[in-house]
């Protein structure tokens, strides 16, 4: 049953070029204007992955634990300020709060999974972790960004709502409360969904790669049931960190909304 | 009588042209002080810096002779609280918005929610009793601020920062909200009124004056593109 990979040769894998082609052909005959981009993207797909193929390969094999864990370190630091980019509505940026967030979910549940319910041998083996803890992040990075959009865009929305809270002496908490729930649950309920869809609408890629490279499904869908259950985990922790941290920024010391919030949103 | 509220040279800024204001005045304790001043010279700007919901350049605030930091900042706004002109509708009921403030920590740790004192404010303000189980959200603009003034007397502050809360009235609800403002301080003992309504000028009452700093600044006159919904209240005189 387990035939394993069926290898792409380099002639097929430039044939695959074709299918580019026929992408650029449209752009050019209905003038998209996106040649230039596709063209750079290709090339980028390229020259990205097959450096990370070699990069992987290396890590792989040194396979050191603190070399492990500078690349997991890496990969939050990008995670946090991918995130940046997809909430353009939050001055002021919080990059080191999303960092250190994405940083301790990842880690903690991440931990978990390599530790407590895979354990391979040694826990710390790179073709395990850098993949899992990718998978967490990439989600994880979403949902934070999901919350922290929707906790300025809830706060600049209600600004009245929670200056009249604050005005009977509310505390930041009491005012911004209804705020941070929403924001949490804009967060969270992307993974949720999939948690209800999954295997109906959509097979998930990494299980769609599990069993392209051979594996029985059976042991795909084990793994894949993990992933899913420790993305939700991570997402929660995550948001809940991220936004715990934020919602303190929209405050001055005197416990006021600050003044930005109560104006328009640029 | 005694002070209740002192505003020592409070100094702040307005506009984007950072033009700096100064305020001075005493609140008696049974008293109303009106804000005076033309518009735009700051006067809710001094109002929400009254009730701590930002901070002015200088001065202080004291109540009954202490200084506001030696407040919280809950207990001072719980205190000295702050109405904005434009009402604060909450999601649900009439009803669930004049018990919504009972949930913060600050109002119930010594207050309860009173509903035959709400009945009679709401019948006070000519809202019918029977609003109590209406979405708040389709009240009316008059309705609503009248709602608001009613959440806010429930709480029994002891100073009521007004801005301009006939502003959005019809005449008989407008006259129906002064004679509240007017009786309420004097109701119980250590009560006060800082007011923001042209209807404090006309009443004659004392004035917390802001008096812009830059002397070669001459205010601008009134104008009703400042206060679009003040025209109605204009009838009440």
């Amino acid at each position: 049953m387990n035939s394993g990979v069926v290898p792409i040769s380099d002639f097929n894998l430039a044939l695959s070029v074709i299918l580019v082609v026929v992408a650029g052909g449209i752009s050019a005959a209905l003038r998209l204007g996106l040649l230039k981009a596709l063209i750079w993207g290709t090339a980028r797909t390229f020259i990205q992955l097959t450096f990370i193929g070699y990069v992987l390969k290396y890590v792989f094999t040194v396979n050191n634990l603190w070399m492990i864990f500078g690349i997991v370190v890496l990969m939050c630091y990008v995670a946090a300020r991918a995130a940046v980019k997809r909430t353009p509505g939050v001055p002021k940026y919080p990059v080191t709060l999303a960092f250190w967030s994405l940083l301790a979910s990842t880690v903690l549940v991440g931990l978990v999974v390599v530790r407590v319910i895979i354990n391979p041998a040694p826990w710390y083996t790179a073709r395990i972790i850098i993949p899992i803890f990718g998978m967490i992040l990439g989600n994880s990075m979403n949902g934070i960004a999901l919350s922290l959009d929707r906790l300025y865009g809830e706060s600049y929305a209600r600004a009245g709502e929670i200056e009249a809270l604050l005005a009977f002496g509310a505390t930041p908490w009491e005012a911004i409360r209804g705020c941070v729930v929403d924001a949490m649950r804009a967060g969270m309920t992307p993974t949720i969904n999939s948690l209800m869809v999954v295997g109906l609408v959509s097979l998930p890629g990494m299980m769609t790669g599990q069993i392209l490279g051979g594996a029985d499904p059976h042991e795909a869908v084990r793994y894949q049931i993990v992933v899913m259950l420790m993305i939700a985990a991570a997402v929660a922790i995550g948001c809940l960190l991220l936004v715990g941290f934020s919602y303190k920024r929209l405050f001055t010391a005197d416990w006021a909304l600050r003044s930005e919030i109560l104006q328009s949103r640029r | 009588m005694d002070k209740l509220l002192e505003v020592n040279n409070i100094t702040f800024s307005i506009g984007t042209g950072g033009r700096r204001v100064l305020a001075t005045g005493v609140l008696q304790e049974g008293g109303i002080l009106n804000v005076c001043g033309p518009s735009g010279s700051g006067k809710t700007t001094l109002l929400r810096i009254l009730a701590r919901l930002r901070g002015p350049d200088e001065g202080q605030v004291f109540l009954r002779g202490k200084g506001w930091h030696d407040f919280t900042p809950s207990r001072w706004r719980r205190t000295v609280h702050y109405l904005a002109q434009k009402p604060v509708i909450f999601d649900g009921t009439v009803l669930a918005n004049l018990k919504r403030p009972f949930e913060l920590a600050a109002v119930t740790s010594d207050l309860k929610f009173n509903p035959e004192k709400a009945l009679e404010l709401m019948k006070r303000l000519l809202l019918p009793p029977e609003l109590i189980n209406q979405d708040a959200r389709t009240l009316s603009g008059g309705e609503s601020s009248r709602l608001a003034l009613v959440r806010t007397i429930l709480v029994e502050p002891d100073v009521l920062l007004l801005d301009e809360p006939i502003a959005a009235l019809d005449p008989r609800a407008a006259s129906a909200v002064l004679r509240l403002i007017a009786e309420w301080p004097r109701e119980v003992g250590g009560r006060g009124v800082v007011l923001v309504s042209h209807i404090g000028e006309l009443a004659k009452l004392p004035c917390l004056s802001v008096l812009d700093l830059e002397a070669t600044e001459v205010l601008e006159p009134e104008t009703k593109k400042d206060n679009p919904a003040g025209k109605e209240g204009d009838g009440v005189e």
